[in-house]
């Protein structure tokens, strides 16, 4: 009888566990999900959820400036660059149909650019809601936001054409899209600029250093009427309006050419007073996202070299873009007034890694002995004569000696700022719109205006800067200098490996003609309808309708 | 199926009997003089004979028990045993497996001597289903049995490995040797693209959700895998890939038991993958140039140190600097035993293997308790319990791939000894050896779980029982990586770290009734209703850090780096909560009927979605009963069964209905400027995946189970797929998950098993087991249409290789036609699919698929007088791999050493490989280079044991000793291997739930050859 009350105790207590688990579980309401480390869509309506989906549209300026991606659409398979020994996208430069509509880099850039508008319209579109904000300042993130998504779309027009033009945020699965026409596009775009610009901050820098103010959108406004002047969108007051706009850039902000062409690159000087609007990147890895990565393409094998070895201040050698003999022999050819070869290549190496070793290039001797600091390698830029480089200590690179593999490099992007050699996530910002720019876009917008008088005065005032000390009238050009081709070759001058070639011959529509010119490597497979990147294969496959519903750009 | 295990324990009691025929006067010696240390209590001694029915033959091993007490003992090879009894109204109870149980009353009998029946046609052996055990002879599903046995026989780490090729339907694949690693099951085949295809594993009743791999394979009793959906119906939501139950050992009363198991033993890598030596090396260095015009002299191309390497002839083998031969262990102790109202059964383990590539082990301590306790005659409680602490180093420690490319003509080692960290002057290929240096790379991680099942049964009336189960899994797990600066990883930089953290706690509240009533004799009801509560709660944590200032410090003072590269923590958390009921009925076991419903609801589906319904119904016709056949001696048994059911698939990441933000980085200057925006669209709709399967099978056994076996055939239709559908990236989305399309798997299962000799102590008994499954898609997104872009086709297993065919080598005779499709000779010819004279995505073809066309395994066994041998062998046919290295280190470009292999040039016109071309990162279509029929026959496996004589195992203290030495994969037969130099082409089936093609790359360990030899002694 004692052990059946025992027991008796335990059934209940048993029980009551049981039915404390029973009845937690017959709670239908255990199913419901809270998410607790994500966060919720909503998160947007709010206040600070309305400033971090300004700073996320930001973010996607990132996926284009300074990127492998950013970088082989612009550079690669134009006049002035060609390719490298390494690399795995060379059909970027040589158009032999491997870029196609599987490519990478072509999916890349509409999905990542995508995001970036998508995540513009949710802002746009729930602004109306977010309270606790002053209105002035919520007018003025807007205008940032649309200045973003013009920048995307215009991005996305010069690369593909039209496409799926798209101002409203995506609340529900779809697969509906279309392909807007070119002028459509462009109304877009200047839609959202002329909208901005008013909102904007009035002034060169914003306090945040690094938000849109009033002369980056007048910058880009100006980019895009010269663009859209030689387009199927085209009107005859563009060249008007982009140079009134330049114009302002120029005037209204008291943003100024730095002293010397050098200074515009150098390292730790990303903030100087031509800066118009640059891509934000830090030596902190966690706000560094991906990093400015254009660092590492232009650089030559320097670092199988005697007496070289890989070191930060160097840097890490892809060696992807060999500049061409024309950027060379002709664009840079005037090094005698002209600073900017010089300051635009590196001439000279210094030996990180002493000792005795045989030549491997300059035969001019058997070895070189070298000690730590010393030159290594000179690269003059010309054709120096074996008596002459026999004299030298080191080993001098000259043209006739260039290869895939060594070649004048870029000094534009070079990053000693890096934690350590191998660090691909680049430190420096990434200068997007400078006003040197402004000044070409304004000349030739003047030039196209048959305005020779100022376009030459707006050139000269760029090539002074660019003039050796006491070379500044020498630099200076006269109206009958002026040709589009010079402005062509201006440009490149000035702007070589800026993120911006492919898109200028693709508005002066000599892309083919100048890479059958002047592109070796691309000359025999550039076609008509390489003006246009292919749309990635996975937007054809899977709009509703396919290919007819969105049709391939043609040729691909 | 359930019959093998019948059969080995009969073997096993069999052996057990050879044995004590020899061993009786020792026996005798042994017992009557241990017997009054155990008897004091008693007063009576009994003895006695006990013959088998089927021959009159002497049965030993026969437990024999006083029944309310813990004395017991087993009878002899003679058949022969004696005990002490209380009186004549004691009660003995005879028991052996394959035998009906009796109990006889002693009596004023001091000589007990009985005749045990053969239990053959009852089959009255249990077989474990979810959430109860049946008999076998009243199994309405199919299900496949694994034994302690066939688990013992393989020195394997973990529980997966022990079903390959043991149960039909069941695909196991690993891939490489790498210590620690787990391979992959599916069971009759995959169905799902995005959902996993991971089958349920339940241990104790609990159904896992961290993985089966802590689970210590000697702990388990035996493994039934249950594939239909009659069996698996149970599970519902869960059960669609099939569930795995794991039974541990539990204790008997009886005497206590003490066992030691060891086995120790080497591991032998069973090749590497070849490539080039240094002459070779420098020879296709030339090639690379000659094919560009660009070869003048040797002077020109190479450099200093490889000039001074040519000139002696030297080369150095890096892979081989990295390779060892390894070892493996495992120490056992278990003690088991109890009373009548107590049984317990306590294990605890050492295991560890040391792999063949250096740095690369494991070590798994385990402990278990498993305890049952009857309070009294209406309730019983208990508990199994166990705990690990697990330790693997190098799971993502790769140096053989950097090793493979490394330029034989460089030296490792200066002339001081010291390693030159970059041997040539290339800047990206670092010294392979420097990554073993000690303490250069810390790859580790340390696992602690402790899993428990824990129950209360409450017999309420006769026949109905209240059952409460509750498991609760805690397991943590710390991954620590260091990388000092001289490693290929960091190349002169800082010093790097990484902690990740993982936190899962997991519970089941399981409530559970049963009720089992006979009416009239005939009708067998057994009912079953069920409600569980199952939630999961899993917390990461991790940091990156670079500049950590001293090496010493490994990953233990993050803190002290000069950079934090990422930090991280999330919790992901998800809850199911279930009904059940289950009615099995039969009429005279003769006719049987099993229906089930179970509804489950999840946390991961929409508010409208989250319950899914999934009902089962199953026949089975005991033919064998029928009394036109009673009287057919050679037929044992014969069962026809049919059953057709549904089951479900939830397991997708949770947060899937909802959209959700994602976050991103920008800055502003230097200051940080996070941001949010939208990251998934969220699809509120979400569903149940679920599968209907028809399943038909045949359970047989012939002439006194000479011949045994099942046959199944199946077909699974699977729909709502939950799939990543995509979305046109435009909208600013690449997809959303959503329920599409639709698969189908169908399938031939057959198990078979022999006994082929039976005579003078030889037998020798074959079991086979053959398993054919055709993985089809019926429709995807939109209908039957093609999913190119994700290499999905209607008709077509759910993955297949896609791409394009390589024909051979452009030859010097075809200048022109290599021309006219942008070729030059030398490269890799394609063929022109679709004939339209250019190549493009359009010629991309289906080559085949990882799919095998058929599995098999077969398990032959001799025994005689003592000693035993079986062997294993177990093949995969038709079968299409993707051998990786077969492009990753096979650039052919001049820079980085390659395979070994038959590349064209001028003067060698193969069709094999294409000429090396300094110019190119990698061949033009290089991917053509790496598919192959991955078909192999393995030897898996060669035991031989040895029975030491009970009167020696006596003389060392142990009631019995076994001996035995295994060698594992001795032999692997494959075209892969022999043809085109791959070490072993087993590999996984998929990617995990992307349902990629896994492919085999350099940096798997290579498949091993594992030669052991150990003891079982008990005491």
């Amino acid at each position: 009888m004692k052990f059946k009350i025992k027991s008796s105790k335990v059934l209940q207590t048993g029980a009551i566990v049981a039915s404390l688990f029973f009845g937690q579980s017959c709670n239908l309401a255990v199913l419901d999900e809270q998410v607790v480390s994500g966060i919720g869509n909503n998160y947007l309506n709010t206040t600070s959820g309305f400033n971090d989906g300004v700073n996320a549209v930001y973010s996607t300026l990132r996926e284009w400036y300074g990127t492998e991606r950013g970088n082989n659409f612009t550079i690669f398979g134009t006049d002035t660059y060609q390719n490298g020994a390494d690399g795995s996208h060379k059909f970027i430069n040589t158009y032999d149909g491997g870029l196609d509509a599987r490519s990478s880099h072509v999916r890349e850039v509409w999905d990542l650019l995508y995001q970036g508008i998508n995540a513009a319209n949710a802002v746009i579109d729930r602004s109306a809601n977010v309270t606790g904000i002053s209105d002035v300042l919520k007018k003025q993130r807007i205008a940032e936001v649309k200045f973003l998504r013009a920048h995307y779309y215009f991005n996305l027009t010069q690369i593909f054409g039209g496409v799926d033009l798209r101002l409203t945020e995506t609340v529900a699965p779809t697969k509906v899209a279309t392909r807007a026409t070119i002028p459509q596009m462009y109304t877009a775009i200047i839609k959202d600029l002329e909208e901005s610009i008013p909102d904007l901050e009035n002034r060169a820098r914003s306090g945040d250093y690094g938000r849109v103010t009033r002369p980056a959108a007048e910058h880009l406004l100006a980019r895009v009427y010269l663009t859209k002047a030689t387009s199927a969108a085209k009107a005859t007051d563009d060249y008007a309006k982009a140079e009134t706009l330049a114009k302002s850039v120029i005037n209204n902000y008291g943003i100024k050419l730095t002293s010397d062409y050098a200074l515009v690159h150098k390292e730790g000087n990303e903030k100087n007073e031509e800066v118009i609007f640059s891509v934000q990147y830090t030596g902190n890895p966690l706000t560094n996202g991906g990093g400015n990565n254009s660092h590492v393409f232009f650089l030559m094998e320097y670092d199988n070299m005697p007496g070289m070895q890989r070191d930060i201040a160097n840097g890490r050698p892809f060696k992807r873009y060999k500049p061409t003999l024309y950027t060379l022999n002709q664009v840079f050819v005037n090094r005698t007034d002209d600073s900017r070869y010089y300051k635009t290549f590196k001439d000279v190496y210094y030996s990180n890694k002493p000792g005795k070793y045989n030549t491997n290039y300059d035969k001019s001797k058997a070895s070189i002995t070298l000690a730590l600091g010393d030159t290594s390698i000179f690269d003059p830029g010309y054709e120096m004569p074996a008596v002459e480089r026999a004299k030298r200590p080191y080993q001098v690179l000259t043209p006739s000696m260039y290869d895939e593999r060594r070649f004048p490099a870029l000094r534009k992007h070079i990053d000693g700022a890096r934690a350590d050699r191998t660090q691909f996530s680049g430190t420096r910002d990434y200068i997007a719109f400078r006003l040197a720019e402004s000044y070409l876009i304004m000349a030739e917008a003047q030039f196209k205006q048959g305005k020779i008088a100022d376009a030459v005065g707006a050139i000269n005032v760029v090539r002074r800067r660019a003039a050796w000390p006491g070379k500044q009238a020498a630099m200076e050009i006269t109206s009958a200098d002026l040709t589009m081709n010079f402005i062509m070759e201006e440009r490149e001058r000035e702007l070589l490996g800026e993120q911006m070639r492919w898109f200028d011959l693709n508005r002066w529509g000599v892309l083919v003609e100048r890479v059958k010119l002047y592109n070796p490597q691309a000359a025999p497979n550039i076609k008509d309808f390489h003006t246009l990147r292919p749309l990635p294969q996975n937007q054809l496959d899977r709009v509703e309708g396919g290919v007819s519903a969105f049709p391939q750009n043609p040729g691909y | 199926m359930k019959k093998i295990f019948t059969k080995q324990v009969r073997e096993v009691q069999d052996e057990i009997a050879r044995q004590f025929s020899r061993m009786v006067p020792f026996l005798l010696v042994w017992v009557l003089g241990l017997s009054p240390l155990l008897s004091q209590a008693q007063d009576k001694a009994v003895t006695g004979v006990i013959l088998s029915s089927e021959d009159k033959s002497a049965l030993p091993g026969v437990t024999v028990v006083l029944r309310s007490s813990t004395v017991g003992t087993t009878t002899d090879a003679d058949g022969k045993y004696a005990i002490n009894v209380n009186g004549n109204n004691s009660v003995l109870v005879f028991s052996a497996v394959g035998f009906v149980t009796q109990e006889v009353t002693v009596g004023s009998r001091s000589k007990v001597d009985i005749t045990m029946a053969v239990d053959l046609k009852t089959l009255n052996e249990l077989v474990v289903v979810g959430y109860g055990t049946q008999k076998k002879s009243q199994l309405t599903g199919a299900i496949s049995s694994v034994s302690a046995r066939e688990i013992g026989e393989l020195p394997v780490t973990n529980a997966r490995q022990a079903l390959q090729g043991r149960a039909a339907g069941v695909d196991v694949n690993q891939a490489g040797s790498k210590p620690g690693s787990a391979p992959q099951i599916r069971i009759r085949g995959r169905r799902s693209f995005n959902a996993s295809n991971d089958p349920l594993f339940v241990v104790d009743g609990i159904p896992l959700s961290g993985g089966i791999d802590d689970i210590n394979p000697n702990d388990i009793a035996s493994m039934e895998v249950l594939k239909d959906a009659s069996s698996t119906a149970i599970y519902g939501s869960r059960g669609a890939n099939g569930v795995v139950i794991v039974t541990t050992k539990r204790g008997t009363a009886g005497k206590t038991t003490v066992s030691f198991d060891t086995y120790g033993g080497i591991n032998q890598s069973l090749g590497r993958i070849d490539v080039m030596d240094g002459p070779q090396f420098a020879e296709y260095k030339r090639e690379s140039r000659r094919a560009v015009g660009n070869y003048t002299n040797d002077d020109a191309l190479f450099e200093p140190i490889e000039l001074e390497s040519i000139g002696l002839g030297r080369s150095t083998d890096y892979p081989s600097t990295l390779l060892r031969t390894g070892s493996i262990q495992s120490h056992q102790v278990s003690v088991s035993g109890g009373t009548e109202k107590t049984v317990f059964n306590i294990s605890g383990n050492f295991f560890k293997d040391k792999g063949v590539v250096k740095n690369q082990d494991f070590t798994r301590y385990t402990f278990r308790i498993n305890l049952d306790h009857k309070i009294n005659d209406k309730l019983k409680v208990g508990t199994s319990t166990f705990a690990v602490y697990g330790e693997r180093n190098g799971e993502n420690f790769n140096p053989l791939g950097g090793a493979l490319s490394e330029n034989p003509l460089g030296v490792p080692y200066d002339a001081d000894g010291n390693l030159i960290f970059l041997p040539t002057q290339d800047g990206l290929r670092t010294n392979p050896l420097s990554e073993i240096v000690p303490g250069a790379i810390i790859d580790q991680r340390k696992n602690y779980r402790i899993f428990n099942s824990i129950y209360g049964e409450w017999t309420i009336l006769k026949g109905l029982k209240y059952r409460f189960n509750f498991g609760p899994d805690f397991d943590i797990d710390r991954y620590g990586r260091f990388f000092a600066p001289e490693t290929n990883a960091r190349r002169g930089a800082p010093a790097a770290g990484s902690v990740a953290n993982q936190l899962r706690f997991n519970y089941t509240v399981e409530n559970i009734l049963t009720y089992t009533k006979q009416f009239n004799q005939v009708h067998n009801l057994n009912v079953t209703a069920l409600q569980s509560y199952q939630k999961d709660d899993y917390q990461t944590s991790g940091i990156n850090v670079t500049g950590i200032p001293a090496t010493t410090q490994q990953f233990y003072n993050l803190g002290s780096a000069s950079q934090v590269s990422g930090v991280g923590t999330a919790l992901t958390q998800w809850a199911l909560l279930s009904y059940m009921a289950r009615v099995n009925y039969d009429y005279k076991e003769k006719y049987l009927l099993t229906a089930t419903l179970r509804a489950d609801g999840s946390s991961r589906f929409g508010a409208n979605n989250k319950f899914g319904y999934f009902p089962s119904v199953a026949v089975g016709w005991n033919i064998s009963s029928e009394s036109f056949l009673q009287n057919a001696r050679w037929l044992d048994m014969a069962k026809l069964r049919m059953s057709y059911g549904s089951t479900g698939n939830q397991a997708i990441n949770p947060y899937q209905t909802q959209p959700l933000l994602e976050r991103t980085s920008y800055a502003w200057d230097e200051n940080a400027a996070f941001g949010y925006r939208p990251g998934t669209i969220g699809n509120p709709d979400l569903r149940w995946e679920s599968s209907a399967t028809a399943n038909a099978g045949l359970d047989f056994s012939f002439f006194s189970g000479r011949i045994s076996g099942a046959l199944e055939y199946y077909v699974t239709n699977t729909t709502d797929l939950l799939a990543p559908q995509p979305l046109p990236n435009s909208t600013g989305f690449s997809g959303y998950t959503t329920n599409i399309g639709q698969t189908k798997n169908s399938g031939l299962e057959i198990s078979l098993s022999t006994v082929n000799i039976n005579k003078g102590g030889f037998r020798w008994n074959t079991d086979l087991m053959f398993t054919r499954n055709r993985e089809e898609i019926i429709s995807l997104a939109n209908g039957k249409i093609d999913d190119v872009s994700a290499g999905r086709f209607i008709g077509e297993p759910l993955s297949v290789v896609f791409d394009y065919k390589k024909l051979g080598i452009w030859q010097t005779n075809e200048v022109d036609e290599a021309a006219r499709f942008q070729s030059k000779v030398g490269e890799i010819k394609i063929q022109d699919f679709n004939g339209d004279g250019i190549i493009n995505g359009d010629d991309r073809q289906i080559l085949g698929s990882a799919v095998p066309n058929f599995v098999a395994g077969l398990t032959n066994r001799f025994e005689y007088k003592g000693f035993d041998l079986s062997f294993f062998i177990y093949a995969r046919a038709g079968q299409f791999i993707t051998s990786n290295f077969h492009q990753g280190n096979n650039s052919l470009a001049g820079r980085y050493n390659n395979l070994d292999i038959d590349y064209w040039t001028p003067n060698n016109p193969t069709n094999e490989f294409p000429r090396p071309n300094v110019n190119q990162e990698s061949p033009r279509y290089g991917s053509t280079l790496r598919y192959f029929d991955g078909s192999f026959l393995k030897v898996r496996n060669i035991n031989i044991g040895y029975n030491v004589p009970t009167n020696i195992a006596a003389k060392l203290g142990m009631t019995s000793l076994r001996v035995f030495s295994s060698i594992q994969q001795p032999f692997i037969f494959s075209e892969y291997r022999t043809k085109y130099k791959g070490i072993d082409p087993e590999v996984e089936l998929d990617n995990g739930n992307s349902n990629g093609n896994q492919g085999i790359n350099s940096d798997l360990a290579p498949a091993t050859k594992i030669i052991t030899f150990g003891l079982n002694a008990r005491f």
